[in-house]
């Protein structure tokens, strides 16, 4: 295909050496999402031992964390080695295969916290819904690359591919699962809208939506899950209860003021104010000790992140490695501005955790993948 | 074409980046905007929200100051006692909770019903908070718990400050107990006062303790731990704590109590006493130092500082004797022949008597229409003012109180020596007795007075009432010579280290002095009344230690004339005589004076002079061992030689038995068996 032979390396009938092409390719190597993340990581891991230096269950968890993050790295190696066709060639593979997992959960998932979201594999387990947005990510891709649908979707054209974010975020829900499922949904609406369409679907859509949420509220929603909604709109009104963890957390973030109470001596989360103050609420710790300085230099990382992920969607050059590379990006870009949204009072209480930073091997792992697969596809013209 | 097409999309898609650039901008500067809100904009605020989150202020309770006697033993002090707790947290965790309670309800000697039960009321409160079970418990309950700990997890023996009276229930009344405040008063007091009080402070609440609020109480410091969410003290954590340093401020100890009391004369008085009801006041005439202060049946206050049991309560109620009530200043009565000195001192200072009047007791009088009696049937002949009071001769005294204008002059000298008003000694609810005048009865009962009353207040009947503190203090004030003083009873206010920071001087209140002729002739009297053999307290006679005083016996109730002779221990409980003593000693130079009132003792001279007698022995063996030590005096009266100091020189000696009648007075040198120091069963003069 003209396709594939445009894309594969040129050099390769000329009598170059093999190891001086590699230096080249090393030299033009794409490493910025790789050190970014290591940067961020650097950052998390160094604030998750004093979030986890607290006397309870998350007492000395870091070391998981950690290495988590080596065995990811080490995948990512691999996952540089293929070309990143091979995923489209997949897609389907992956996404029914992460699917069963998720059905699997339901049956012989281990509990925690009144929910079954993992699944044990000897000494360690996972979760399926993590990896479920990179497979659905593909997935979608996949769709959408081959889908010949010129001049915006109507409805009839989105019923596929909703099906398709539908069924993963329904078996999500079960577990209960809100924020993941929250993720899948929203980077299916991101996708829904990257690919254009039509002005009338999305007005059809949008108010489908408004009639929905009150239905949803009252039948989708679980009542922990209704509560969370309402001690969003006013935290005041249960303070002790269902408002104290967006309350606490609030305070937290604030009290750090300009340069933070100093690494380990963030009160809140050191003396258990915080809640989950090792996963779902890190930014917390980090904010309360380091201060705004602090923060503004996490974001500033953040945000040279989700740049240079873009600046490589934006340079791909088929429509599968732009898909996938705004898929991922989507990805973090949600769990990034719905994690800080909340832990700062501006969105109810979901379980998002923040990308590096929050405790939780599949989430980590998941993260590092989706970079190995944007590095991969940022040089995609090194590869075979 | 589907090449072209894809090319096309391709740029399609390029060309919509830029609003994914906007929005990922859009998105971080919304959260840069809440980050700038809430650590900037709010931080302060924010800042201080997490402080008091954490922090959590715990009370550092001060000691109270301590209490002392004059020669600085220790009466009341802060003592620990031993308070069994369970952590209930603990406690489920062993698994083994009916075992454990078992097991412990053997070790404290309680049941496990019990046990449970204050486990149970607890149920609300964090498990992990401990739950009192028993308080104070005996030294062998702690010694077997706390051998036995290991075997009950959550167990644990709290130590805790209890106020002690070392001499559980000696001078109850006056050091007073102490208490937890209660809701109600906690806005009163903290309106009024410098200190503020909390739930859960304790405060004096009679005696000492509430009058000396102020200087006991120290000023509790206070310091602020840090908290976990649950509450929870967190323990210092490596070097330094999460926050560094906390905050503290230091307890500042009340102030020591030095008081006028001798205890070794308390605890005389207390066993002299008995199991008998009533009260004992010495003073030291000099400067009205109160050298001792027992009102009986007591209590032990120390039963008290940790919230009394209803138990121990309900029966203090129930005590017909009454034990919560100071019976030396709340509680007052008819003083009877104990007031005669006061007649004697007005008649001689108004000049309408002197040491040459006499009089003739044939045993009653006519006022009016009224007989009035005297305590001798037979009368006691011829009297001079010596005599009469050597004999308490009721006849006497009506016929001086008759040469008197009126009531008024007697009540002007009692006013004088300290009756009809309150000591103004520093102690709460101090009853003021009464000293009637024309005036008075007029305002009270709209009457006019008449003359048969004049009479009967002569021997200390009718409207007259005095308390034992006012008694000792009048025979305090006749013993210098007629200076009253103020009896106080702290001497001294020290720092919780040792140091004197207050001394209390002596306060004279009223300076009208006896004449020097007066002061002799009642003290000849007093002198009688004790060592001579016609006395009525002459049973209770301390050879060589010149004791004098008077003795009375006082009717509670009226009696009808036929039963006024009847036998005193005959009669129920509630209506038999009260035991009075008044006397001071020695008789020159006095240095104590005592008053003794023994409720339904009967007889002045048989209960209430050998009171008064033990302590005065007490008081001179201890600070005049020189003069008055047991070897030394035996030695005197062996040799004897005449008393130390002035003797005081019956003048008189042989008028003083003129009559026959003295016969019967001569009898009380023996045991009285029939009531004829009854001296005062003459208040039947009222009737016709």
């Amino acid at each position: 295909m003209t396709h594939s032979s445009m894309e594969s390396p040129a050099p390769l009938d000329e009598n170059t050496s093999r190891t001086g092409m590699y230096e080249e390719e090393l030299k033009k190597f794409n490493w910025n999402l790789i050190l970014l993340e290591i940067a961020i990581f650097g950052i998390g891991m160094w604030n998750l031992i004093s979030a986890t230096a607290v006397q309870d269950k998350s007492l000395g968890l870091y070391k998981h964390q950690l290495v988590w993050f080596v065995t990811a790295l080490a995948a990512t190696g691999l996952v540089l080695l293929v070309h990143y066709s091979l995923f489209s060639r997949l897609a389907y593979l992956i996404y029914f295969a992460n699917l069963l997992l998720l059905v699997a959960v339901l049956f012989v998932g281990k509990s925690s916290l009144g929910a079954k979201r993992w699944i044990g594999f000897g000494f360690f387990h996972i979760q399926p819904s993590e990896f479920m947005k990179l497979s659905l990510i593909i997935c979608m891709a996949k769709y959408f690359e081959t889908d010949r649908t010129i001049g915006g979707y109507g409805l009839r054209d989105l019923l596929l591919p909703t099906v398709l974010v539908a069924v993963p975020v329904g078996l999500t829900m079960m577990q209960p699962d809100l924020g993941t499922a929250l993720i899948m949904m929203l980077i299916g609406v991101s996708m829904f809208l990257f690919i254009k369409i039509q002005g009338r679907t999305l007005m059809m859509i949008a108010v489908c939506v408004a009639v929905a949420m009150p239905v949803a509220y009252k039948f989708a929603l679980r009542p922990y899950q209704r509560q969370r909604l309402i001690s969003f709109i006013d935290p005041q009104a249960d303070p002790r209860g269902s408002g104290y963890n967006s309350i606490q957390s609030m305070v937290a973030v604030g009290s750090g003021k300009l340069f933070g109470k100093g690494y380990r001596k963030g009160t809140q989360s050191q003396l258990n104010f915080l809640p989950e103050h090792h996963t779902d609420f890190i930014f917390s710790v980090f904010s309360e000790e380091r201060g705004f300085v602090g923060c503004v230099i996490l974001l500033a990382l953040y945000l040279a992140f989700m740049m240079g992920g873009l600046s490589v969607a934006h340079q791909s050059h088929d429509k599968f490695g732009i898909l996938l590379s705004l898929g991922l990006l989507m990805m973090f870009f949600w769990h990034i501005v719905i994690n800080l949204g909340m832990v700062m009072g501006m969105l109810p209480i979901v379980g998002v955790p923040l990308p590096f930073m929050s405790y939780g091997g599949s989430a980590l792992v998941t993260a590092v993948l989706a970079v190995a697969v944007l590095t991969n596809i940022a040089n995609k013209k090194f590869m075979f | 074409m589907a090449f072209l097409g894809q090319e096309e999309q391709i740029r399609e898609y390029q060309d919509r980046f830029k609003y994914l650039y906007a929005a990922l901008f859009i998105g971080f500067i919304i959260i840069l905007g809440r980050l700038v809100h809430l650590q900037i904009l709010q931080g302060d605020k924010l800042r201080q929200v997490s402080m008091e989150n954490h922090l959590k202020r715990v009370k550092i309770a001060a000691p109270r100051g301590m209490i002392f006697d004059r020669n600085r033993t220790l009466l009341i002090d802060n003592r620990p006692a031993f308070d069994l707790e369970i952590i209930p947290q603990y406690l489920k965790e062993s698994k083994q909770s009916e075992r454990v309670i078992h097991q412990l309800a053997k070790l404290i000697h309680m049941s496990d019903q019990e046990i449970k039960n204050k486990l149970d009321k607890a149920r609300t409160q964090p498990s992990f908070m401990p739950v009192k079970i028993k308080v104070d418990l005996t030294r062998d309950e702690v010694a077997s718990v706390e051998s036995w700990k290991i075997d009950m997890p959550g167990v644990q023996v709290e130590q805790e400050i209890k106020r002690t009276n070392i001499y559980g229930d000696i001078a109850a009344h006056l050091l007073g107990y102490i208490g937890e405040v209660s809701q109600t008063e906690i806005p009163r007091l903290n309106k009024m006062g410098r200190r503020q009080y909390k739930l859960g402070d304790n405060k004096g609440k009679s005696g000492l303790e509430e009058r000396m609020e102020e200087t006991l109480r120290g000023i509790d410091g206070e310091k602020m731990v840090e908290v976990d969410a649950l509450g929870r003290v967190k323990l210092e954590r490596g070097k330094g704590r999460v926050l560094g340093a906390a905050i503290e401020k230091p307890a500042v100890p009340g102030k020591n109590l030095i008081l006028t009391i001798d205890q070794d004369l308390q605890l005389a008085i207390t066993k002299a006493f008995g199991d008998k009801s009533g009260s004992v006041v010495a003073i030291d005439p000099r400067n009205g130092e109160i050298l001792a202060m027992v009102s009986r049946p007591s209590f032990d206050p120390t039963e008290f500082s940790r919230g009394i049991s209803p138990v121990l309560w309900n029966k203090l109620l129930a005590n017909e004797n009454n034990p919560l009530r100071d019976k030396t200043l709340q509680d007052h009565y008819s003083p009877g022949s104990v007031f005669k000195v006061v007649t004697a001192i007005a008649g001689l200072e108004e000049g309408v008597i002197d040491e040459n009047t006499k009089f003739r007791c044939t045993g009653s009088i006519r006022v009016g229409n009224r007989v009035y009696h005297c305590h001798s049937k037979r009368g006691h002949g011829e009297m001079n003012v010596v005599s009469a009071i050597t004999q308490s001769c009721d006849v006497f005294f009506y016929r001086v109180s008759q040469k008197l204008k009126s009531v008024d002059d007697i009540a002007k000298w009692a006013l004088h020596l300290g009756l009809g008003r309150k000591t103004g000694i520093n102690l709460a609810r101090e009853a003021s007795g009464l000293v009637p005048t024309e005036q008075w009865k007029q305002k009270r009962f709209g009457d006019p007075w008449n003359a048969g009353e004049t009479v009967t207040v002569a021997i200390g009947q009718s409207f007259v009432l005095v308390t034992a503190l006012q008694l000792a203090n009048l025979y305090a004030s006749i013993a210098n010579g007629g200076t009253l003083y103020r009896p106080f009873i702290v001497k001294e206010i020290e720092s919780f280290g040792g140091q004197v920071l207050k001394e209390f001087k002596p306060e004279a209140l009223d300076k009208t002095r006896l004449s020097a002729k007066t002061y002799e002739l009642v003290k000849q009297g007093l002198w009688g009344a004790v060592n001579s053999p016609h006395g009525t307290g002459f049973w209770s006679k301390l050879p060589g230690m010149d004791f004098v005083g008077k003795t009375g016996t006082v009717q509670v109730i009226r009696i009808a004339a036929d039963k006024i002779y009847q036998k005193c221990e005959s009669m129920k409980f509630r209506e038999r005589h009260n035991a009075m003593y008044a006397g001071f000693a020695p008789a020159n130079n006095p240095v104590i004076a005592v008053a003794v009132i023994g409720e339904h003792a009967c007889h002045g001279a048989t209960f209430a002079a050998p009171v008064a007698k033990a302590v005065i022995k007490t008081y001179l063996e201890k600070y005049y061992p020189d003069i008055y030590g047991e070897k030394v005096l035996a030695a005197r009266l062996k040799s004897k030689a005449k008393p130390v100091g002035i003797p005081p020189k019956p003048v008189n000696e042989n008028e003083d038995i003129v009559a026959n009648d003295d016969f019967e007075n001569s009898r009380t040198t023996a045991p009285p068996k029939e009531p004829v120091d009854a001296d005062d069963a003459d208040a039947g003069g009222e009737q016709p």
